[in-house]
């Protein structure tokens, strides 16, 4: 037997900054995209885009660059229809056929209309650019409240005014399932209350510019009769069922593989046309096909996000109790629906109760067509306009009251012993101590000492605002009640022979760094070393069973999910050691890689023995099976609900307008946590794409439908010299609908930050009368209320 | 995007209203242009190369004069083309006074770009514009200058 003595102490990983092992091979260069992937025979895809927003196809005219040599075949979107049927969505709203290529109207400036399959990449390019289409313009449709009156036309025949989901109303008094709405309640808040704040808001689009463009490479093999996708995307085994359902093959015939991924924000939740067209184009040829997205494709054929105006009145009382809220929400989704478009603004509509303890909630959802890019999921979908419009509107009555945008908070604050808080909205909050978030972000920014610096830059004549915003958000999605895929997670552990463990996981990571904090917990739970843990996740041909990664839930049902097919395999092996070691399994502890009795811990048999035991048992002991593997499905109950609060601090040029971020105080509470430097990493990455909506992003398309924010010279991300030293911290209220407590981080740090700039900014400027400016903080904005004009 | 300016001719409105509609003068003036045809009376097909930036290119298209009015020295061009970088159009209303030693001819219009011109230039456009609008004239110069002589 071996001694535990000889054996250094593991110590827990669990809670510990231990280093991304992602990072060596992508920081060098050494990671396998799509774009890296080629297969023998493999031909290249090019797809010949509108370069108007809304027409008539009435000719194309392939010829030119049918004759081109390298070319194989040049296919225009009504003859892909022949074999391609429209693209299925997931929500169960109404919807246009939408086909990957258009058949004989396009309706958004990039929409494909025609596809090149040639040897070369390039060449595949110049086929596609010597295609000439000659459209029969239609009026664009871009200006969204005049789209709800269908003007200048309606987009598609079956949908009138152009509105694809009409007034959905929610909230207090509404009963969905009756069909019945109770007006009693919203009308005494508002005819209760002492100040009504009202206010238009818009929280604009955004392109979600992963570092990584799309790529697919589709591979039918027609021999095995089997399909191959290699594909950019957060959730091969959605894309394994889509893409089978649409080439007419069965699950069984096609495994999806997601390599490297550098990037999705969600956008890569969808499966695009180009997906399918590359499957059903490489299943009619018998050859491999690649398209790999540039990034001019990505800005126009790549899904936008955000994208919703909102309407808010606020009823309060003097003393800052908010008795009601009244929204209107219309959502410009773009030209179609994509797999969730519709969805996403469900879930503004779902967090419009904020933070707050409001009596009496009710809003109104409106989704409407036109002539632009689709939206869906962009980090936070729906979430962080949620947050942007209610924490607007707190920043608008505190400002009215005079009261310190604190004091209004915590007026209003869902306390903790109300959790579970079933809100107006229909979300049931897990868990929460809101006070406890704000009251250390308070300390931490030395809230009262910024107010007094800015009182003092202000006296010096300088334009310095503070903004504070609070949030809540839903993640950890979900039980298989709130997605239409279903909420579960699968996950598998084997314990190998020599006593190192793989590990599946359904989530598929594209930069959360899953196969570190997985690691860790496996390691925790065995009480192994890390690097005896492998990760494997992203082929449905290896990992069984999967829903992806989005929504904030690796952690939350992919990392419980994991546990839990580790805790079944940890019983099975306890047994193999208790036969070898003739103890009772209840009896044994698993620790620094042995597997001992408790209390003798100088006696034990090593991991590794007891792993190499059960799989040569011999003798094989009474009610076992041979083997160490196991695979669990888990669905946690409800959502969870992580929350924040976030400080700025920006100071305004009086002479240009540019507004500069002095300061960024975040405390964010995601429950437990794994690993505190990814979490932080995440928040960290939330805070960038926030704070580039707040002040520097925006899609804009001119009257035409003409995307003139096309290329990174025009659309701009920020960069690090564009950002303060953030200064992060946390609370830890874990969650109750899962073992680990983990709330999941993803998104946070894209909803605090939004608002509390843009209450920064309308407090630089509160001294020129201004109460409200929609995003982005263009110095040109800024410089005309400096200069007495308007926002 | 809305385009305005003007540009001063040393010579007599007369000889610079004939010059700007004629044919040959407008071929010659064009910058950048490989191929000029007449299709009707003051419209005519023609192929220009652009070489600045993201919108360079071969275009194809159109220039067409219209609402001529002599009387009050006004009329308006519009141009069409399309090329790989996308499409471009403009339609601008000319009008020549005459100024102390010669003619202004000023214009005031509006550009729009369809597909990567709008795309990845629209910024470059209105620079673009002025930039090829003042070849034009230059070269303009050149043929009144030719036809006072």
């Amino acid at each position: 037997m071996t001694s535990i003595a000889d054996r250094p102490t593991l110590p827990k990983l669990i809670g510990e900054r231990v280093k991304r092992r992602e990072d060596p091979r992508l920081i060098q260069g050494r990671a396998t995209y799509v774009d890296d992937l080629k297969v023998a025979g493999m031909l290249h895809l090019a797809f010949k885009r509108s370069d108007i927003a809304h027409g008539k196809i009435r000719s194309i005219d392939i010829a030119a660059a049918a004759a081109m040599p390298g070319v194989e075949l040049v296919i225009t979107g009504a003859q892909l229809a022949e074999f391609l049927a429209p693209m299925p969505i997931g929500t169960p709203f109404p919807s246009p056929a939408h086909y990957a290529v258009a058949t004989d109207t396009v309706r958004y400036q990039g929409e494909p209309v025609a596809v090149v399959v040639a040897s070369d990449r390039y060449l595949a390019r110049d086929a596609a650019d010597a295609i000439e289409v000659e459209f029969d313009p239609l009026p664009a449709v871009i200006n969204l409240e005049q789209a709800m009156t269908g003007q200048p036309t309606v987009i598609h025949a079956d949908f009138p005014n152009n509105l694809a989901v009409p007034y959905v109303p929610g909230g207090t008094g509404v009963d969905a399932v009756a069909g019945t709405v109770d007006n009693t309640a919203i009308d005494k808040a508002f005819a209760d209350a002492e100040i009504v704040i009202s206010q238009r808001m818009m929280n604009h689009r955004l392109a979600p510019s992963a570092m990584e463009p799309r790529g697919v490479l589709a591979h039918f093999e027609p021999g095995k009769e089997q399909m191959t996708i290699w594909s950019s995307t957060q959730n091969p085994h959605i894309l394994k069922t889509f893409i089978a359902a649409m080439t007419g093959l069965s699950e069984t015939q096609v495994r999806a593989i997601a390599p490297e991924v550098g990037g999705g924000f969600g956008a890569k939740i969808n499966i695009y046309g180009e997906e399918y067209a590359a499957a059903a184009l490489s299943k009619k040829l018998g050859v491999p096909l690649k398209w790999v997205e540039d990034r001019s494709e990505a800005f126009q054929a790549t899904i936008h996000g955000r994208d919703i105006l909102c309407y808010i009145d606020v009823a309060a009382r003097r003393d800052g109790k908010v008795l009601g809220l009244k929204l209107k929400l219309i959502a410009d989704i773009g030209a179609y629906n994509m797999l969730l478009t519709a969805a996403i603004p469900t879930l503004t509509m779902l967090m419009l109760n904020g933070t707050y303890d409001i009596p009496a909630v009710r809003a109104e959802l409106t989704e409407v067509f036109t002539n632009k890019t689709p939206t869906d999921a962009y980090r936070g979908a729906g979430r962080p306009e949620a947050a942007y419009f209610v924490e607007r509107a707190m920043d608008m009555l505190a400002r009215e009251l005079g009261m310190d945008p604190a004091d209004v908070r915590k007026k209003n604050f869902i306390q903790p012993s109300q959790f579970p808080y079933a809100t107006q909205m229909g979300a049931v909050y897990d868990s929460g101590d809101y006070e406890k978030a704000l009251n250390l972000a308070l300390k931490n920014a030395n809230w009262d000492g910024l107010k007094a610096e800015r009182d003092r830059a202000r006296s010096e004549g300088r334009l310095v605002g503070l903004g504070l915003a609070f949030y809540v958000e839903v993640c950890g999605l979900g039980p298989s009640a709130s997605l239409p895929t279903g909420g579960w997670e699968h996950a598998g552990v084997t314990i190998e022979r020599g006593g190192k463990i793989t590990a599946t996981t359904g989530s598929s990571p594209h930069g959360q760094g899953n196969e570190t904090t997985f690691a860790q917990m496996l390691a925790d739970q065995f009480s192994i070393p890390m690097s005896d843990v492998t990760i494997l996740h992203g082929d449905t041909g290896v990992v069984k069973q999967g829903i992806g990664t989005f929504g904030s839930r690796s952690q939350a049902v992919g990392g419980t999910v994991l546990m839990l097919a580790g805790d079944k395999v940890k019983k099975k092996m306890a047994k193999f050691a208790a036969a070898m070691m003739d103890a009772n399994e209840n009896d044994l502890v698993f620790e620094n890689g042995m597997i001992s009795v408790k209390g003798s811990p100088g006696t034990g048999k090593s991991f590794a023995e007891v792993a190499s035991y059960a799989y040569v048992p011999v003798p094989l002991p009474a009610g076992l099976e041979p083997g160490l593997s196991d695979e669990a499905f888990w669905e946690p109950e409800n959502n969870t609900y992580p929350f924040g609060c976030h400080i700025a601090m920006l100071e305004i040029d009086r002479e240009t307008g540019e507004p500069k971020l002095l300061k960024l105080v975040a405390v964010d509470d995601c429950g437990t946590v794994i690993n505190p430097m990814i979490v932080e990493g995440q928040v960290h990455g939330g805070l960038a794409q926030g704070i580039g909506q707040a002040m520097i992003e925006e899609v804009v398309y001119d009257e035409d439908g003409q995307l003139i924010t096309g290329s990174f010279m025009d659309y701009a991300i920020p960069r690090a010299t564009d950002f303060p030293w953030f200064e992060m911290d946390k609370t830890v209220t874990p969650t109750p609908v899962n073992p680990l407590g983990a709330k999941g981080v993803g998104e946070a740090g894209t909803l605090g930050s939004t608002p509390c700039i843009v209450n920064a900014a309308v407090d630089a400027l509160s001294g020129f009368g201004v109460k409200h400016i929609d995003m982005m903080l263009r110095p040109e904005k800024l410089w005309n209320i400096i200069n007495g004009g308007t926002a | 995007m809305e385009i305005t300016g003007d540009h001063h001719f040393k010579a007599p409105r007369d000889k610079v209203w004939q010059a700007l509609l004629d044919r040959q003068a407008l071929q010659a003036s064009m910058p950048g242009c490989e191929r000029f045809e007449e299709v009707s009376p003051e419209s005519y097909d023609l192929t220009i190369r652009v070489g600045i930036a993201a919108i360079k290119g071969t275009y194809t298209g159109n220039v067409q004069v219209k609402d001529l009015d002599e009387a009050r020295q006004t009329y308006r061009l519009l141009v069409a083309g399309s090329g790989k970088p996308g499409h471009v159009q403009g339609d601008a209303v000319m009008h020549l006074t005459d100024i102390p030693g010669g003619t202004l001819v000023s214009y005031t219009g509006e550009v729009k770009a369809q597909g990567a011109i709008a795309r990845l230039g629209s910024r470059l456009l209105g620079g673009a514009a002025k930039l090829m609008i003042g070849q034009f004239f230059k070269a303009m110069e050149k043929q009144v200058e030719a036809r006072t002589t």
